[in-house]
């Protein structure tokens, strides 16, 4: 008896010894061969590569690409963009086509079997963190000295911080995320211009006067809620658009932009949202216009469709928007059904977090490399044309404009225009080509991000408006990076789920009226039983180790 | 010893129908005629869009008569490359995967349907475990990658080439038939392969027209095995191009989504491309069904 409990033992322990001697050989491994030692990898490389440069691989190359095929422009293979490619980097692009509908799911399969391709773009930060424990991703933050274009704009526009918020645990980052210069806002409220003019009222420049008109137009129409809002449906929030920028008016992370925890620079510590005060505040505003029969109840259920049903059927006058849905959705058929009918989107207004914007949305979808790639003897050329292409600024000319003279004109920097007969995003319905669609250029998959000048260059006049306001507005700070180790992430994200459940729901209840708010201590307590105060330590545990850690 | 209850005599006769039957019949036909409307007027509405306009659509006009009548939506499909590159895959992939299908599960059943066969139990057993079991998403993928089958038609034929409630309800079809008719066709000098073909399969038309129903509905809708093991557009199956064109269309409200993906796919397109794309199993239903529900009951209750 005694004899075999030590025996057991004696296996345990020896097992245990294996299985770490195993463990720290493939920790020293991995050491030895990120050593650095790049000078075999250096097939088709520039010996000089600087910041402005123009990438030429110095041997003809060939990488493969995981290409998001959309059907708004599906993948051709005579496209210009891929030959012009050819002919000025000597590099071809072999994609392996993937429906967007199912992108991710392939994407997880590819790199979980260890088939994936080099190059894994259009990955938005955060969807990297399930691939980092199993080592099929490459840390790229060891490598960024290859790519001086990266580090060039990372300094001018002063993108460390968001860059560090994308550190994992072990301190490195796995993406090499799209970099804006300045936020780009994408929706607010659109009015109707013609309907205030006629009542004698202006467009709000605050939430406070946006409750104004929303009362003197019930006023006007009794009948009728001025605001019925959309974005509700296939999402996990609704009204997603909404509480995005009205969050954002309160200081709070909303609606798409929800996240359970966020940094309150007053406390220097991580709160939960969904309890703050700025949250409460976004509520109760709601909560007004909704009991005040200003906006419509169906607003946070109802189909996109219909809620422009009613738009269109002047059945309501607001309505949230984005450029795009701006001018080719409802102005477009306004037009075709109201007479004289004029429809505008005003800045998102003020609230009492006062003229800012979120931080941290400078940081747009980018790319992974797959680990395989540094096995490559071409692996420095990889990483000096991934450069070039994705943030050179006359890579990101060419992936969003295409080849002067062909596909555009230009009349000075940042003054592009498609080519005569050459039609981008609808720009001009009679064109024979288009842009996206016979060229391959303005391609999601490799245009994105990129200088202020560059970015607003395909504005149309409404966006140009839209855009110069909000971009007088003041960044808030960017959360600190505070980095979950493995296990610490997938505690955080069972507790994660069911809480933002709640959130969402109570929130709802709220707005409603269904629930009082003199229930929200009640509130408060409830997610207090679902681990919110854990789950805010534990984040909060992971900031200071990582402060002590890099300091 | 349980004692069964006498047998009743039946109060009316077969030829003439109680008033509960009566209405039992009326409710019935009631609610059939419901179920019959729910289920086609989905299709009747995307028939009635794909001849509509845009405008008409996006307004929620369109119910079940076309507005704004129009035929240059299916000009526009017609003219996609694309589109037809990809129904012709979908039309030889179903055409080689049911014809694989056919041939091997056939065999098999047969195999099986014969009692005298030794590990019979096993071989059964075999087939019915990967009813319950498999090596998951990641493994399957590993193997056929490996096996060098990735962009070829047999990624998709060979995987998918038995699927065991067929194999089952054949296995119960041919036993059924009468071992004296294979004893006498042995005693006359056919081989094993010549009973097979001679005797056995051309009295089992009506199984075989149902399990070639089953196997090409289901190849030709299947998208998910085309979609893993293709990396280019012009082999995937028509299913795989149509999703993306509807997904691409209703994606669009997504946070991350950059306002300048956001442009959507017309509804009427989208109603063509579904249109063409069910219409081939549709026409081709009707004639096969006979068949269907004669084949499925065969070998149900064997006496």
């Amino acid at each position: 008896m005694n004899n075999a409990g030590l025996s057991r033992r004696q296996i345990l322990a020896a097992a245990g010894f294996i299985g770490l001697a195993t463990l720290t050989a493939c920790g020293s491994g991995d050491e030895s061969s990120d050593g650095k030692d790049l000078s075999k990898k250096q097939d088709g490389a520039m010996k000089q590569y600087r910041a402005g440069d123009r990438f030429k691989a110095t041997k003809p190359l060939s990488f493969e690409v995981l290409h998001n095929n959309n059907p708004v422009y599906p993948l051709k293979d005579d496209w210009l963009f891929w030959k012009e490619l050819t002919e000025r980097t000597g590099v071809t692009l072999e994609p392996i086509a993937v429906p967007l509908s199912d992108y991710e799911k392939k994407r997880s399969l590819l790199i979980g079997a260890g088939d994936a391709p080099f190059l894994i773009p259009k990955t938005y930060p955060g969807a990297e963190t399930p691939f980092v424990s199993s080592g099929s991703i490459l840390p790229v933050s060891e490598y960024l000295d290859l790519m001086p274009n990266f580090q060039a704009k990372v300094k001018q526009w002063r993108l460390q911080p968001e860059l560090d918020s994308l550190r994992q645990s072990d301190g490195k980052f796995y993406l090499l995320p799209g970099l804006h210069e300045k936020v780009k806002s994408g929706y607010s409220l659109a009015l109707r211009t013609d309907v205030l003019d006629k009542h004698g009222l202006k467009a709000p420049g605050t939430w406070d006067e946006v409750y104004e008109v929303l009362k003197a137009l019930r006023e006007e129409y009794p009948d009728r809620y001025p605001f019925s809002d959309r974005w509700s449906t296939n999402t996990t929030f609704p009204a997603g658009a909404l509480f995005g920028y009205l969050g954002q008016a309160f200081g709070v992370r909303a609606g798409w932009s929800y996240l359970n925890i966020s940094w309150d620079p007053a406390q220097e510590k991580f709160v939960f949202t969904g309890a703050s005060d700025g949250f409460r505040q976004m509520v109760e505003y709601v909560r007004k216009l909704v009991a005040d029969q200003l906006m419509d109840p169906e607003s946070f259920t109802q189909t996109d469709d219909d809620a422009v049903k009613k738009l269109l059927a002047e059945k309501s006058f607001v309505i949230s928007a984005n450029p795009q849905e701006l001018v080719q959705n409802y102005r477009y058929n306004l037009q075709k059904q109201v007479e004289g009918s004029r429809i505008e989107m005003i800045p998102v207004p003020l609230g009492p977090a006062g003229p800012v914007v979120l931080g941290g949305s400078r940081l747009e979808n980018g790319m992974m490399i797959s680990s395989k790639a540094l096995e490559s003897d071409s692996f420095v050329a990889l990483m000096q044309f991934v450069d070039w292409l994705w943030y050179s600024d006359e890579g990101q000319l060419f992936t969003k404009w295409g080849v002067e003279g062909v596909t555009y004109t230009s009349s000075g920097p940042g003054a592009y225009r498609p080519k005569e007969g050459v039609s981008l995003l609808g720009s001009d319905p009679d064109a024979p080509k288009d842009m996206q669609k016979d060229f391959g250029f303005y391609n999601g998959v490799f245009s994105y991000g990129g200088s202020w000048e560059l970015v607003s260059s395909s504005f149309g006049p409404d966006e140009k408006k839209f855009q110069a306001a909000m971009a007088q507005r003041e960044q808030l700070p960017v959360d600190p990076p505070h980095p979950l180790g493995s296990v610490e992430q997938e505690q955080a994200s069972l507790w994660d789920t069911p809480l933002k459940d709640h959130v969402t729901q109570n929130l709802l209840q709220f707005v409603l009226g269904k629930r009082p708010m003199s229930e929200w201590d009640d509130y408060v307590a409830e997610l207090k039983a679902k681990n919110m105060q854990q789950l805010v330590d534990l984040h909060n545990k992971a900031y200071e180790r990582y402060e002590k850690e890099n300091a | 010893m349980v004692s069964l209850p006498s047998p009743r005599k039946p109060r009316t006769s077969v030829n003439q129908p109680t008033p509960g039957y009566r209405v039992f019949q009326g409710v019935n036909g009631v609610i059939l005629t419901l179920v019959v409307v729910v289920t086609l007027y989905p299709f009747v509405n995307i028939v009635a869009r794909s001849f509509s306009g845009e405008r008409q659509i996006r307004a929620g006009e369109v119910t079940l008569w076309p507005k704004g009548f129009n035929l240059t939506t299916y000009e526009i499909v017609f003219n996609d490359g694309m589109f037809w590159r990809n129904y012709g895959n979908t039309v030889f992939y179903t055409v080689v995967s049911t014809a694989v299908a056919m041939a091997l599960t056939t065999c098999y059943a047969y195999v099986l349907s014969k009692k005298h066969l030794k590990g019979r139990g096993f071989l059964v057993g075999v087939a019915v475990f990967t009813m319950f079991f498999t090596g998951g998403l990641i493994p399957n993928y590993v193997l056929i990658t490996s096996l060098g089958l990735k962009n070829t038609v047999w990624a998709l034929a060979l995987p998918n080439a038995i699927s065991v409630f067929n194999l089952l309800v054949m296995k119960a079809f041919f036993e059924s038939l009468p071992d004296e008719l294979e004893e006498a066709a042995q005693i006359d000098g056919l081989s094993t392969y010549g009973i097979l073909r001679r005797i056995v399969l051309p009295l089992s038309k009506a199984v075989v027209a149902t399990m070639v129903l089953f196997y090409s509905v289901s190849f030709w809708n299947s998208w998910f095995s085309a979609f893993l093991y293709m990396d280019r557009t012009d082999l995937m199956p028509v299913t795989v191009y149509l999703r993306n064109l509807i997904a691409g269309a209703t994606q669009g409200g997504n946070a991350g989504a950059t306002t300048e993906q956001l442009s959507q796919t017309a509804a009427n397109i989208q109603a063509v491309t579904i249109v063409l794309t069910s219409l081939p199993i549709l026409c081709v239903y009707p004639f096969v069904q006979r068949y269907f529900v004669s084949g499925v009951m065969l070998g149900a209750v064997k006496g």
